[in-house]
């Protein structure tokens, strides 16, 4: 093998949604309390298509709200995994925004290079029809993951 | 009545009736208040507008106020004015219903893009005294594909073999033509069998209308593939297949009844999907390709190339006496 899988090294995939709470809650009852790990809690914002806009202004105005609401997620998320011991020096958080681009690639992207060994995501549980439409970023990522584990919370 | 106005359709279009002549705008942000006989200025030319464009849809007409079927003043050329309107709305695809904006500078941008390429319809995008972006269409004389199709006055098996091979070659070049699109980060947004036009003369195949947006992202091209899927189901069926067609045609209930709901249409239960039951002369790679859209796929086409690689091989298969 040329590389070593860091197992203990999670990166979480979070959203607002109650599959993403049920995939924290997971992480937070498997990890709280053990020695070693280190957890990511990942939001990507993706900004809407400023084609839906009529303006800049009011695509701006959405973007603040959002970024907004993806900083309260994240401390509300930190919150969860500190109340099951998971130890606070050992969380971090990032939350960025994307722009057209699929949330399933930048989440593959920063785990290969952070070397996270585990990739943590919620599945909502999408009909074959809601999958071919809309397209799944769990299944994106079990599909295109390499050199990690995924664990997927359904 | 506007003095310029008369003064234009005088010089340009004298046959025009001078008491229609209406008001110049150069403001084109009300298009309600844009009808018969008024002038949109734009550029450094005028366009007299006739009306407004109608859709036909299911037997009904829908009117379109913000589209102005017009005439340059100073050429005499036919033109669509697309005129600026931020509608948002719901959409029904499948068992589905999704939020679809319009957009003027999508496009606008795919205009730009597609200059030259006469596998799309052409066009400028212009911006108004105010910044609307109006879209000024040359116009493709033609009819639509779905209509040049159920014109055929054949029965299946003779369309498939004298009419089809020549029409799936042209299909292949618009699936190229979405491809192109996808490459450049653009996406069709509203691919469907009336708005692919077949141009007089040419036989060339075109594709309209670009301005619908949504917002998928992890599937980004997935609407565009579903159009696709649905258009080339219509060529190789010759029509859509319903419970209700199949009978017109002459299959037995018995037919019917053997069909699970694996063979129909991953988003519309009701359309078969597994023609080759029907017609067994249509190639085992050629259905492969339709049942992609089945609702028993487990897997799906993500990009157009994807679909290109297993239907162009089909071209052979079909073209073969």
């Amino acid at each position: 093998m040329g590389w070593v899988m860091d197992f203990k090294k999670i990166l979480v995939a979070v959203d607002a949604s109650e599959n993403s709470a049920r995939a924290l809650a997971y992480v937070a009852e498997m990890v709280g309390g053990s020695k070693g790990f280190r957890v990511e809690l990942l939001h990507i914002t993706r900004l809407p298509d400023k084609d839906l806009f009529q303006d800049e202004k009011s695509w701006d105005e959405q973007r603040l709200k959002q970024e907004q609401k993806a900083q309260e997620f994240l401390k509300e998320a930190r919150a969860v995994l500190e109340s099951k011991g998971v130890d606070p020096g050992a969380v971090s958080e990032r939350g960025f925004c994307i722009m057209g681009h699929s949330i399933a690639e930048n989440i593959l992207e920063i785990q290969e290079e952070g070397g996270f060994g585990t990739v943590v995501v919620g599945r909502r549980g999408m009909s074959k029809a809601e999958e071919f439409l809309f397209g799944s970023v769990s299944s994106k990522i079990v599909q295109y993951a390499k050199h990690c584990a995924v664990w997927v919370v359904a | 009545m506007s003095a310029e106005v008369r003064k234009l359709v005088e010089r340009f279009l004298p046959d025009f009736p001078i008491v229609h002549c209406g008001e110049i705008y150069t403001d084109t942000s009300g298009f309600m208040n844009i009808s018969y006989g008024d002038v949109i200025a734009l550029d450094g030319l005028h366009y007299l507008v006739f009306r407004d464009e109608a859709e036909r849809r299911f037997g009904m007409e829908d009117p379109k106020y913000w589209v102005k079927r017009c005439q340059t003043l100073e050429t005499g050329e036919r033109r669509i004015l697309k005129l600026v309107f931020h509608e948002s709305f719901p959409m029904k695809i499948g068992p589905f219903v999704i939020r679809c904006h319009r957009s003027a500078e999508k496009e606008g941008r795919i205009l730009d893009l597609v200059k030259n390429d006469r596998r799309f319809m052409q066009g400028l995008p212009l911006k108004d005294e105010k910044g609307n972006l109006v879209r000024v269409l040359e116009l493709i004389r033609g009819k639509r594909l779905d209509e040049v199709v159920d014109a055929i006055p054949t029965d299946h098996r003779t369309y498939f073999h004298e009419f089809f091979p020549k029409i799936l070659e042209k299909f292949i070049g618009s699936c190229q033509a979405v491809a192109f699109l996808h490459s450049h980060g653009e996406k069709h947004g509203d691919i469907r069998r009336d708005h692919l036009w077949v141009e007089s003369g040419t036989d060339a195949y075109r594709w309209i209308d670009f301005d619908y947006a949504f917002d998928f992202y992890e599937n980004p091209f997935g609407l565009d593939l579903f159009g696709l899927g649905n258009i080339l189901l219509f060529l190789v069926g010759k029509g859509h297949h319903t419970s209700q067609r199949m009978r017109e045609l002459g299959f037995g209930e018995d037919v019917f009844n053997a069909l699970p709901p694996e063979d129909f249409s991953l988003m519309f239960q009701y359309r078969l999907v597994n023609l080759r039951k029907l017609y067994p002369y249509i190639p085992e790679e050629l259905n492969r390709v339709l049942m992609h859209f089945s609702a028993g796929a487990n897997v799906f086409y993500e990009t157009v190339d994807e679909l290109l690689e297993e239907l162009s091989p089909c071209l052979d298969l079909v073209s073969r006496p």
